[in-house]
């Protein structure tokens, strides 16, 4: 029975490496760029594909495909891209076309310009957040703010 | 294979070469007789010697891979043995990008040995590691790598023509001694200057050299060159 199991245990086991073998190569296929731990990036990063962070990057970065900051990776610059999922930490203004993905150990320090945003339960924000499709609604609130602040003050001064 | 080569009506002159040749003279002197295909019979090896001095020739080169460490010829799909012929003689041409690295070309790929080197991409951006760095630019040869010295799977990169890949492995020290490989880092790149302050070994081709600067570059479709069907670009 033993010597029965072990072959179908090391077939599935062969598939399983086979497969992880195509799917990692697969990712190596799409991503284009990689900034391994232990390496610093200094300058304006740029890049037409996608790019994962795990070291540690200052200047700029800019791609329109999709950046994924890893837990542990360091970003201290603006970073300007066309999606991202972020779990490590970034130092500076972000601005991203569509989809920002922040994990529960994202730390973010700077403002925000996106489409789309997702927050999990954990990740630290320190800046605006900016996000397309209410300006007209804003600017409705700023035009309707003015006139209440006028009669707050008229209203103030009989108080006084 | 001298015989299929003869069955698709293949003929021509055998030169054989050693490591002191210098091909770049040999095939002047055969495309100035006339010659209009060079056929490199051989592996990895003798293909980046004789395509690293003689890029610039004029001619249309073939490749037949016989015996072991061939491949380039998997990326250039042609398949080791009598069934190159077959490839050579349908004559399906593609212009190949050649690496440039100071003053010569480079075929399959550019090694720099653990060094306490910088590297400056297209003059844009820098990057540094805290240790040594090992460098391998890719040009037609696969990277194949081991995330550490247990994993008894080789992580294979298969590169694209139209850009030169880098990978960059960084190395800190073991908690006794030596030193432990981390995770490579991956620059697609256009031109890339390597720079130590000690000289540092720069192997391409398998021919090494010391330097101090290093500036590699993509030359654009420099080889006219006899391609399969399965070739990888």
């Amino acid at each position: 029975m033993i010597f029965q199991k072990t072959p179908t245990r090391s077939n599935n086991d062969l598939e399983l490496n086979r497969a992880a073998a195509e799917a990692s190569a697969a990712a190596h296929d799409e991503v284009e760029t990689v900034v391994g731990p232990s390496v610093n990036v200094e300058g304006d990063f740029a890049s037409e594909g996608n790019i994962i962070v795990k070291g540690s990057v200052a200047g700029s970065v800019h791609t329109s495909r999709h950046l994924s900051v890893e837990q542990g990776a360091k970003i201290l610059a603006n970073v300007r891209a066309g999606s991202a999922k972020i779990a490590g930490e970034v130092k500076g203004n972000m601005k991203v076309k569509e989809v920002l993905e922040l994990t529960g150990t994202a730390k973010v320090l700077g403002d925000i310009e996106v489409k789309t945003l997702i927050i999990e339960a954990g990740a630290l924000i320190c800046g605006k957040v900016w996000m397309a499709g209410l300006e007209a609604e804003v600017k409705a609130a700023r035009n309707a703010r003015m006139p209440i602040k006028k009669s707050d003050e008229t209203m103030v001064v009989p108080l006084a | 294979m001298e015989i299929s080569l003869t069955d698709f009506g293949i003929a021509g002159k055998i030169l054989r070469i050693n490591n002191y040749t210098d091909a770049k003279t040999v095939i002047e002197d055969e495309v100035k007789r006339g010659a209009k295909t060079i056929v490199v019979v051989g592996n990895d090896a003798t293909l980046g010697q004789v395509l690293s001095r003689a890029a610039t020739v004029p001619c249309t080169f073939g490749f037949l891979p016989v015996g072991g460490n061939n491949t380039i010829a998997g990326v250039l799909g042609i398949p080791v043995g009598v069934e190159a012929c077959d490839v050579l003689s349908r004559r399906r041409k593609e212009r190949l990008d050649v690496g440039w690295v100071n003053n010569r070309y480079f075929i399959s790929q550019l090694h720099v040995h653990p060094a306490e080197v910088s590297v400056a991409y297209d003059e844009r951006f820098k990057v540094t590691a805290s240790d040594k760095m090992e460098i391998i630019v890719c040009n037609l040869q696969p990277f194949f790598w081991k995330r550490n010295k247990k994993d008894k799977d080789l992580e294979v990169v298969h590169p694209q023509d139209g850009k030169l890949e880098a990978f960059l492995r960084p190395l800190t020290k073991a908690r006794f001694f030596g030193y432990n490989y981390e995770d490579p880092s991956i620059f697609p790149f256009e031109e890339m200057e390597i720079t130590g302050e000690e000289p540092f070994v720069v192997e391409a081709d398998g021919k090494k050299t010391k330097e101090i600067k290093v500036k590699i570059r993509l030359a654009q479709g420099k080889i006219d060159m006899i391609v399969g069907r399965d070739r990888k670009f």
